[in-house]
C-alpha cells in the first residue's frame, strides 16, 4: 500500500513538473518566474489541509482520549509545518524579483509566519513535556487555537491592504485564470496533496512503532 | 520582465530539499526500528 503511494506521489510529481514547465505557457507579464506559483499556491492550500487536519484530530483526541487522533494531529502538524516553510521560502523567492523585496510585514506575509510559528510551538509542546498523554492534551489545546489562523491568512489580503496579491483558489465566483494555467495548478495541487498522504501515513505508522517500541 | 530562472530553480531546488531531507529522515527512523526489533 505504502510502496503503491509512493509510486503514486512519483508520477503526480513528474505530472506536475511536465505541466509546469512543459505544458504551461509562458506568463506574459512576469515570464518564467510566474512558474514559482504551481510550487507555491499548492503549499499553501495543503498546509491548510494539514492544519484543518490537526484541528480535527485535536478535537477528536480531547473527546475520544484516543491515541490515533494524537498520532495524526502530531504527523500533520509535522507535515503543515513543512509544507508551511516551503511557501514561506518559495514566496519570499517569488516576491525579490516581482515586488523587488525578499519580505515586507504586510497581513498576509506575517499571518503566515505567524502561523509557521505556531505550528512549531504545537510540535515544541509535544517535545517539552514528558508525559505522553499531558503532552498530547497540551498540543492538543495549541492545534485547536493555532487553526484560528488559516482564516485570517486566507481573508487577510482582504481584511488588509497589503502587497500579496488576492487568492488564486478558494475564492468566491468564477476562476480568473486561463484555463492551461489552472488546469496546471490543479495537477500540481492533486500531486503535493498525495505528498501530505503518503508522508502521513509513514509518519503515523513510526510513531505507533515508536510507542510499541517503548512499551 | 527578465525570466529570472535562478529564483525558480532555486526555489524548485529549496521544495525539493525540505521535502526529501524529512522524507530520509522517515526512511533513517524506519530502518532504526527495524534494527531494533
Amino acid at each position: 500500500m505504502s510502496r503503491a503511494l509512493g509510486w503514486l506521489v512519483v508520477v503526480g510529481l513528474v505530472a506536475g513538473l511536465v505541466m509546469g514547465f512543459g505544458v504551461a505557457p509562458r506568463e506574459a507579464a512576469q515570464g518564467n518566474v510566474q512558474r514559482i506559483m504551481y510550487l507555491h499556491v499548492p503549499s499553501v492550500l495543503v498546509a491548510y489541509l494539514a492544519f484543518g487536519v490537526v484541528l480535527v484530530a485535536s478535537i477528536a483526541y480531547l473527546t475520544t482520549r484516543r491515541e490515533a487522533a494524537d498520532r495524526i494531529g502530531h504527523a500533520s502538524a509535522e507535515v503543515g509545518v513543512l509544507f508551511t516553510g516551503i511557501t514561506i521560502a518559495s514566496g519570499a523567492i517569488w516576491g525579490k524579483p516581482t515586488w523587488g523585496t525578499w519580505w515586507t510585514w504586510d497581513a498576509r506575509l506575517t499571518s503566515v509566519a505567524v502561523l509557521f510559528v505556531m505550528y512549531l510551538g504545537y510540535l515544541l509542546v509535544r517535545g517539552m513535556v514528558d508525559d505522553r498523554e499531558r503532552a498530547a492534551r497540551y498540543s492538543a489545546v495549541v492545534g485547536i487555537v493555532a487553526a484560528l489562523d488559516v482564516p485570517l491568512v486566507h481573508f487577510s489580503v482582504y481584511w488588509w491592504r497589503t502587497l500579496h496579491q488576492p487568492p488564486t483558489m478558494l475564492k468566491p465566483g468564477p476562476s480568473t485564470m486561463p484555463g492551461l494555467f489552472a488546469a496546471t495548478l490543479m495537477v500540481n495541487l492533486a500531486a503535493f496533496a498525495l505528498v501530505y498522504v503518503y508522508l502521513v501515513t509513514k509518519r503515523v505508522r513510526l510513531l505507533r512503532r515508536e510507542e510499541e517500541a517503548l512499551a | 520582465m527578465p525570466d529570472n530562472w535562478s529564483f525558480v530553480a532555486a526555489a524548485y531546488g529549496l521544495a525539493l530539499v525540505i521535502l526529501g531531507g524529512y522524507w530520509r529522515h522517515l526512511v533513517r527512523k524506519e530502518r532504526e526500528l527495524d534494527g531494533k526489533s
